[in-house]
């Protein structure tokens, strides 16, 4: 099929069109009298259409059709924004975005869209949505009932008279089956086939329209005639791949009657009339705007498809090997030049691979995007008087995270909604402004990004928090006194801990945060909350910038050798065998004035070589989590390298504490000790 | 009698496709040509009931060879194979006297209905 190459082309646009529709629309909300804004959506409504009727996406394009229409009377104001008409219309979006979801997942984007449809209809014909009734979208669903062919005066009066000289004046409704290809040739050859008994005096769409393509399934055409309508009928048919052809015979006194009533609703048929007009006209225009705006950025960006960046990375992680091996080759020969060479091809690929990552970054952007949509949406159901600020959107995160970073974030913000922010009867007893506030704040900090979901709602009650802990055997009575606020926050993060006092299927649906948690956790990142009772409420997440490059420390255990990512190491340490104590049955040192807990890697890993014993000292990686440290006993320090992040592949899917394998410079496969799995 | 058929493309293996629909089907395959220049000399010798005509191919393509066609035989009986994408140049075939058109990729059903249509 030919048009499979510009699929991903035509969905990429579709996305960018829809999060502007919906962006235009969140503003038009609050201001809706603000014109550019319904240009805009106007705008993307249009080129929405163009682009799914070229792509054969019917459903898709007769919803954004109807779209145009009722903005095009706003646009022109003949009618105000109304909210069931915002509503409409975000339903409207929704549905094109779940057509555009399904045809990105290999569906043909088909949708039942006759409510929506009817909807839009409605509104136009100036009823609003809120009256309308099942048994009229069945009225509608008949086109012969309802559907009229408006005749203009001139096409009255040929009617008139060929009919007075014998004609008779049949109307056509033909209609090609589903999956005809090229229906406009067919349509041409059933204007050519009707043309050779009868002259055609009317055609919905017009000749041009069906040239072009510019109908559904189905066209009109008023034809005069000696032939009976079964002979009609049969040339039709005749011609392949049309389904079906209803053929009524014109009455010229029932049209008249018509016609008046016609006059009557001019007002609200011609802006249809100039609707159309105004989508021929404006087809040329957006046509340039938007070229003018490619021609723009092609200038300056390409587009790359995101898997050949992908395949790129992989190639240079497998550099980054290749660098190694050179490195400890070097080192090993102790050669001049090829010190120098591979010291110059050091700084190289530094620099190569910054730029690599710096490709992969992408805006939080895109993620955010969504989120103002959801969160009215929320608030609406909830009855909740809500504002979502975003800063910090442009804050760049790899490619790989901005696809996992959704669902946690979306968790949390429901969580936040749903728990966080009291009821506008509340805050206003609580001597609160009844408006709340959730922000959203994406920033860099060192090698890491920080994305805060903050809220000015209740807070987090110590008590209930405590109360449910025990309840669900968590912690123990005894235990509960003696722990921190912290503590008792982190327990949200435990795993079926759920607060809410029922489920709604806002923020509880049994998962709770425990599973944001996981999945953070899963990303190399971490998650902490901190909450003011009365105040509010803070989420804190932590990501790397980036999943498959690591720094990291190597170390000798036994034979082996282990990668424990720098990111959790805060020192390494040598200890004399005696500074280490017992306490909680458990070896111990005192680090700094912190009591540390020893964790032996060759214990963990079960590596039999004995080499504690006969050694005076050990050597000790602090490292860390959250707030917890332990130190990790290896054998001995090799040193600190960029390593690349392989997978065990799905065989090995849950080995305890570690995350991953690498290759090292001579070949040699390492573990990635997964430190957040050794401290409890 | 079955019907007499030339097939014109310029691809063997499209020309081997409609073909074995056709033979399977109880039609005759009198003929087969791979340029335009060449779809007018065997219409000629052939005098065929019915003609598959591909669209784009090298010589003489095939709407003017419809037209040639048209001008030995008016009443010649000729359907266009065309790809996707090509409905201004079907048109144009049609208006040059074509009777039908079948769309790449064929599907036997389809090509049977055209032809049963056009020679019924």
């Amino acid at each position: 099929m030919e048009m499979n190459q510009y699929l991903d082309m035509f969905l990429e646009e579709s996305k960018e069109h829809l999060q502007s529709i919906n962006d235009h629309l969140l503003v038009l909300e609050n201001k809706p009298s603000s014109m550019d804004e319904v240009n805009e959506i106007f705008r993307s409504a249009h080129t929405l259409k163009g682009m799914a009727a070229t792509m054969g996406f019917e459903d898709m394009a007769k919803l954004t059709h109807e779209m145009e229409n009722v903005l095009d009377q706003v646009k022109s104001g003949k009618m105000a924004i109304r909210p069931d008409i915002m509503d409409i219309i975000f339903q409207c979006v929704d549905i094109l975005e779940g057509m555009v979801y399904s045809i990105s997942e290999n569906g043909d984007g088909r949708f039942d869209v006759s409510e929506a449809v009817n909807g839009l209809r409605r509104i136009l014909k100036g009823e609003t949505a809120s009256t309308q009734a099942i048994g009229d979208s069945a009225q509608n669903e008949d086109p012969i009932a309802q559907e009229e062919i408006p005749f203009d005066e001139y096409e009255m009066t040929v009617l008139k008279q060929s009919i007075e000289s014998g004609y008779s004046a049949l109307w056509i409704k033909t209609t090609v089956r589903n999956d005809c290809v090229l229906k406009a040739a067919r349509a041409y050859m059933v204007y050519n086939s009707l043309e050779s008994v009868g002259e055609i005096i009317k055609c919905i769409p017009s000749v041009e329209e069906l040239e072009e393509e510019k109908f559904d399934k189905s066209f009109d055409l008023v034809i005069l005639t000696h032939k009976s309508e079964e002979e009609l009928k049969k040339i039709v048919l005749n011609v392949s791949e049309i389904d079906s052809a209803e053929i009524r015979t014109i009455d010229l006194k029932s049209e008249a009657k018509e016609n008046k009533k016609e006059e009557h609703e001019q007002s609200l048929q011609s802006p249809k009339a100039s609707d159309q007009s105004s989508a021929n006209g404006n087809l040329p225009v957006t046509g340039d705007s938007t070229n003018g705006q490619k021609k723009h950025t092609t200038s300056k960006t390409i587009r790359v498809d995101i898997e050949r960046l992908d395949v790129l990375m992989n190639l240079f992680s497998e550099l980054v090997i290749d660098r190694g091996r050179l490195d400890q080759l070097a080192k090993e020969l102790l050669n001049g030049p090829l010190s120098e060479t591979v010291e110059h091809m050091n700084r190289i690929t530094g620099d190569l691979q910054n730029i690599i990552l710096n490709m992969r970054m992408i805006p939080v952007e895109q993620v955010f995007n969504r989120f103002p949509r959801m969160v009215r949406d929320l608030s609406r159901e909830l009855q909740k008087n809500l504002t979502l600020q975003i800063e910090g959107a442009e804050t760049e995160l790899d490619r790989t995270l901005i696809d996992e970073i959704g669902d946690p974030l979306v968790h949390l913000l429901r969580n936040s909604i749903d728990h966080g922010v009291e009821s506008p009867e509340e805050r206003k007893k609580a001597g609160k402004p009844e408006m709340g506030t959730i922000l959203l704040k994406a920033f860099h900090s060192g090698n890491h990004v920080f994305i805060e979901v903050k809220d000015d709602g209740r807070g987090i009650n110590r008590a209930k928090v405590l109360k449910k802990a025990i309840e669900k055997g968590i912690v123990s009575e005894q235990q509960s006194s003696s722990l921190t606020d912290k503590q008792v926050y982190d327990l949200l993060f435990s795993a079926g801990f759920s607060t809410a006092e029922k489920l709604s299927d806002i923020s509880g649906r049994g998962v709770g945060l425990d599973v944001v948690k996981t999945k953070i956790e899963v990303l190399g990142g971490a998650v902490s909350v901190d909450s003011v009772p009365g105040k509010g409420t803070t989420f804190l997440i932590q990501l790397p910038l980036t999943l498959s490059i690591i720094s990291s420390m190597l170390v000798d255990v036994g034979s082996e050798i282990f990668a424990v990512p720098l990111s959790s190491i805060i020192e390494t340490a040598v200890f004399d065998k005696g500074q280490i104590m017992r306490a909680h049955q458990q070896d111990v040192i005192d680090f700094r004035g912190k009591v540390v807990p020893l964790v032996y890697l060759d214990r963990i890993f079960q590596i039999s070589e004995e080499f504690t014993a006969h050694k005076e000292q050990i050597s000790v990686l602090i490292i860390r989590k959250g707030d917890k440290m332990a130190g990790l006993v290896v054998d001995s320090f090799i040193g600190q390298q960029e390593i690349v992040l392989k997978s065990l592949g799905r065989y090995l899917g849950n080995v305890f504490a570690v995350s991953g394998a690498t290759i090292l410079g001579n070949g040699k496969v390492a573990l990635i000790v997964d430190c957040n799995q050794l401290i409890k | 009698m079955a019907n007499r058929i030339l097939i014109v493309d310029d691809a063997a293996f499209m020309r081997m496709m409609i073909k074995d629909i056709l033979t399977k089907n109880g039609f005759s395959v009198v003929g087969e040509a791979s340029d335009g220049v060449q779809a007018v000399e065997k219409f000629k010798e052939l005098n065929p009931d019915l003609v598959t005509m591909d669209i784009t191919m090298p010589e003489m393509d095939g709407i003017s060879a419809v037209k040639e066609i048209k001008k030995i035989d008016s009443n010649a009986k000729i359907i266009m194979c065309s790809a996707m994408g090509q409905q201004a140049m079907v048109i144009d075939a049609i208006q040059a006297g074509a009777k039908d058109f079948i769309v790449k990729p064929f599907q036997a059903d389809r090509v049977l209905e055209a032809i049963n249509k056009v020679i019924g």
